[in-house]
């Protein structure tokens, strides 16, 4: 079983991410397990650091005055983030199994919700920035994370699915490929509600 | 014959080839383009739009020259915020003299289109001078050279204007023949403030 | 020549243009990723002006951009596209001592067009920004391309014209076509013309250019590039023909109509702009459809990634490429480009296909390239791996850091407070901009040290060396 949410997880990607690597390689994890136990506590962090720290401190985009939001729309923007989250996981690990006929790679759901989760531990882990919501110091510490994640990824999917490190490469390499269409989608369609009605109120 | 036998056809001959490129990728340019060019709206000078007097061209080209519309926009949107910026939304109709058009795909810095009469002339010289001297955290470039260079420092007002008559401006022949002297004793800086100054004053502030 | 056998056997292909066209298109990428990085500094810190003209932003962004787009694309779309056509056609270029004179008087034409954009010699439209004696020179030397290229073609061993042939013809031919119809001026003089269009139909004709412009120069052509340099890469043909007949005439088609999506809530007819919308979204099948193509025929070739860098570059220009033609029709949505309209998104946009796609699927062409056309080996390896890092860095950096500024700029232009006025002024803005500015020169600063290592590899593998002979296969001398 993979082992449950704990700090020693996070510090042991961080000091010794090919132990953790290797042992994920050995084990043949349960999507449900994984995805209970670890995956949507990870995933419930960003959204709630973001509820605390816009209600307390209001949106910064760098300008003098922040964006106040009352707290119900706070609420819902906050959801709506969890379930974009929820989405985007899923969505990626449907995505990296179904990459792996192609690549070679080990095709149980539980391993690749298992590598999805370590991969994306340090995004969720740094979304603690989201508790002071100023846009640019949220970049600023989330690019660390982000290229901390693609080392995890390169580093630890063909370690994990069983695959020589140039197939790997090229599984990650489109695996990024998705994700940042994913992403470019979710700019998109949060904009796309902003101006029908749902978010900041805007003179359009 | 099925589709790949036909296009086997085409991937033998490379005259085909060639036409049939030419064809497919003429089509959308005939649809939406073409018939805009003969669209009258879109020609017809909305009233108030007169063409630029010989100052105010040479100011135009100015901007042109020096990349202005690489930072500043000339087209404001029919949003409500917009329009509060920057004043009622841009019309086909007043931009029938604009060779070419200065609508920019930037804001770097703000939408020029309706600055006309916002600023006065001292504040527009000591800005171009140095952005910063009014604007304390502009990033816009300083002009100073402007001041420094006459208007009609290439002397060529005259064949301008006979280019853009011949184009359809209506300028008439007296206005040709005063360019010059109207350009007399103006600088760049001049020109350019000129041309700032009538900027979207097709349309009166406070119109909708 | 009177003897055919004597003729034929002396027949080598005319790769020497190809490396020159190659070593220019490097020396361009360094020169205009340089201008890059000096105008994104001096939007940081615009004391850099000097209260120069020549060095002022409004110059110098013109310069990059026609720089690293006609300079370093379009000779490295030439080079290629040279060496390409006779291979797969396995004949000698048509009139070779053309295609010199292509090369030569195409540097010549970069050189001094970016002189003239220094010295303020524009018409402002962009990438249509040369005045109309360059706008003339332009064309000749195109229309030489064009019948060096075509005529490779006609004089062909091989019966069927391959996949990439299409693109770089429709690159040629719808390339010439937008140029001279958006260009159509009447010169004052000999450095400043007026433009025959004006105002919205000015607009429209722009968008119908510059929309394709990107399409059929870096979109084709650079897809020509990649069907034909990947296979000989991968060892393997293309994954699909069928999918690559469907993907170059729906792109061919569709590509053109999408212009309007620059003028979205301009000053132009709805059903214009509706139009490009509807075709932007169009476009994005056959725009993946040779993604999809190229990515499947790279994943069974994952061995070759041991010993060539290349391949790292073009998988990942791959990914960019989907990532570039899925946010483009993403864009052109209408209730999303009333955010990102004038916003730096845009410049990401452009940025995530310029750096992501076309940048890196160049380098690693060249990767590719270069060592074989002077019969060596890539003098490190190691460096080309260290530039890819840097170029993904780079790119990546890049991206996020003007997602968050352009989403910023366009939501906060747009803010409205409980009374309906606007929250925030345009300078407030402006002044919130600053640290993204910053972060992008950063990424900038990564990827033009990237190119800076190639460009050394590369003249560390070429110096002493030449351009070696190679010889048509000989099997199709006989049937010739």
């Amino acid at each position: 079983m993979k082992s449950a949410f704990s700090p020693r997880l996070i510090l042991r990607l961080l000091f010794q991410p090919n132990n953790v690597f290797k042992e994920l390689a050995e084990l043949k994890p349960s999507s449900i397990a994984v995805f209970f136990k670890v995956a949507l506590w990870f995933g419930v962090l960003p959204p709630l650091f973001a509820y605390i720290g816009a209600s307390k401190f209001g949106w910064r985009l760098g300008t003098v005055e922040p964006l106040s939001l009352q707290k119900e729309i706070l609420l819902s923007i906050s959801v709506a983030y969890f379930i974009a989250l929820l989405f985007g996981f899923i969505s990626t690990v449907i995505v990296s199994r179904w990459m792996a006929t192609t690549y070679g790679a080990r095709q149980s759901l539980g391993i690749h919700f298992a590598m999805i989760t370590v991969v994306g531990a340090p995004l969720a882990v740094g979304s603690i920035v989201h508790l002071y919501p100023d846009v640019f110091i949220n970049i600023l510490v989330l690019i660390p994370a982000l290229l901390w994640s693609m080392y995890l990824l390169y580093r630890g999917l063909p370690i994990v699915l069983h695959i020589t490190p140039e197939r790997g490469m090229l599984m990650s390499s489109s695996l990024i490929g998705y994700l940042l269409v994913a992403f470019v989608s979710l700019l998109g369609i949060t904009v796309f509600l902003w101006i029908n009605g749902i978010g900041p109120l805007m003179g359009v | 014959m099925n589709g790949v036998q036909l296009h086997q056809v085409l991937e033998k001959n490379i005259g085909l080839l060639i036409f049939g490129i030419l064809f497919v990728s003429a089509i959308g340019g005939l649809v939406q383009v073409l018939p805009s060019l003969f669209q009258e709206s879109l020609k017809t000078a909305s009233p108030n739009t007169k063409v630029y007097s010989p100052l105010e061209l040479v100011g135009r080209d100015i901007y042109i020259r020096e990349g202005c519309s690489t930072c500043h926009s000339q087209q404001i949107r029919p949003l409500v915020a917009e329009v509060e910026r920057y004043g009622t939304y841009s019309r086909a109709g007043e931009f029938v003299y604009d060779r070419p058009f200065l609508w920019g795909s930037k804001r770097t810095g703000p939408d020029l289109h309706r600055i006309g009469g916002k600023y006065s002339n001292e504040w527009h010289r000591i800005h171009f001078i140095n952005p910063r001297d009014v604007v304390h955290n502009s990033i816009m470039p300083a002009y100073p050279w402007l001041a420094e260079r006459a208007a009609n420092q290439d002397g060529d007002i005259k064949n301008k204007l006979h280019v853009l008559v011949k184009l359809g401006h209506p300028y008439t022949d007296d206005d040709i023949e005063s360019s010059g002297s109207m350009l007399e004793g103006q600088s760049e800086l001049d020109a350019l403030i000129a041309y700032m100054q009538v900027l979207g004053t097709a349309y009166a502030k406070g119109d909708q | 020549m009177s003897d055919p056998a004597k003729k034929l056997s002396v027949e080598i292909y005319s790769d020497r243009v190809v490396t020159t066209l190659v070593m220019f298109s490097v020396i361009w990428a360094v020169i205009g990723m340089l201008a890059g990085v000096y105008i994104a500094a001096e939007m940081v810190w615009p004391a850099l002006n000097f209260d120069q003209s020549w060095l002022s932003f409004g110059r110098l962004r013109t310069f990059h951009t026609n720089v690293v787009i006609f300079g370093f694309g379009v000779s490295a779309l030439m080079g290629t596209a040279y060496y390409s056509v006779q291979r797969t056609s396995h004949v000698r270029l048509y009139a070779s001592n053309l295609a010199w004179f292509t090369c030569w008087a195409w540097q010549i034409a970069i050189l001094a067009g970016g002189i003239s954009l220094l010295m303020g010699l524009t018409t402002s439209k962009e990438y249509a920004e040369l005045e109309w004696p360059f706008d003339i020179a332009i064309t000749l030397v195109w229309v030489c391309f064009a019948i060096v290229f075509f005529g490779t073609i006609a004089k062909r061993r091989i019966k069927q014209i391959y996949i990439s042939n299409w693109f770089y013809g429709g690159l040629i031919i719808v390339i010439a076509m937008l140029h001279i119809v958006n260009n159509l001026a009447l010169p004052v003089t000999l450095t400043k013309s007026y433009s025959l269009y004006a105002g919205a139909q000015d607009a429209i004709v722009q968008w119908w250019y510059g929309h394709n412009a990107v399409g059929f120069l870096l979109t084709g052509g650079f897809l020509g590039m990649m069907y034909y340099f990947l296979p000989k890469q991968a060892e393997r043909p293309i994954w699909s023909y069928k999918l690559s007949i469907v993907a170059f005439w729906a792109f061919t088609y569709s590509y053109i109509w999408a212009g309007p999506h620059h003028l979205h809530f301009n000053a132009i007819p709805e059903w214009v702009q509706n139009l490009g919308m509807v075709m932007s979204l169009v476009l994005l099948a056959p725009s993946w459809a040779s993604m999809v193509n190229g990515i499947m025929t790279v994943s069974s070739a994952w061995e070759k990634l041991r010993s060539d860098p290349s391949l790292k570059f073009i998988v990942l220009a791959l990914a960019f490429y989907g990532l570039a033609t899925f946010e483009g029709p993403m864009l052109a949505i209408k209730s999303v480009n009333i955010i990102s309209h004038f916003t730096e998104w845009t410049i990401g946009h452009v940025h995530s296909g310029a750096l992501g796609w076309n940048a890196m699927i160049t380098y690693g062409t060249f990767y590719f390239l270069v060592p074989r056309l002077v019969g060596g080996n890539l003098y490190s390896v190691k460096l080309a791996n260290l530039h890819f890092w840097l170029a993904l860095a780079g790119t990546i950096l890049y991206i996020v850091a003007l997602w968050g500024a352009g989403v910023s700029q366009g939501v906060l232009w747009l803010s409205l407070d409980d009374l309906g006025e606007l929250r925030y002024s345009f300078n407030e803005v402006m002044a919130a901009m600053k640290p993204y500015y910053l972060l992008r020169l950063v990424a900038g600063i990564l990827f033009f040290i990237g190119t800076l290592l190639m460009i050394y590899n590369f003249s560390k593998t070429i110096v002493g060396r030449r351009t070696i002979a190679v010889r048509p296969p000989i099997e199709s001398l006989a049937v010739a």
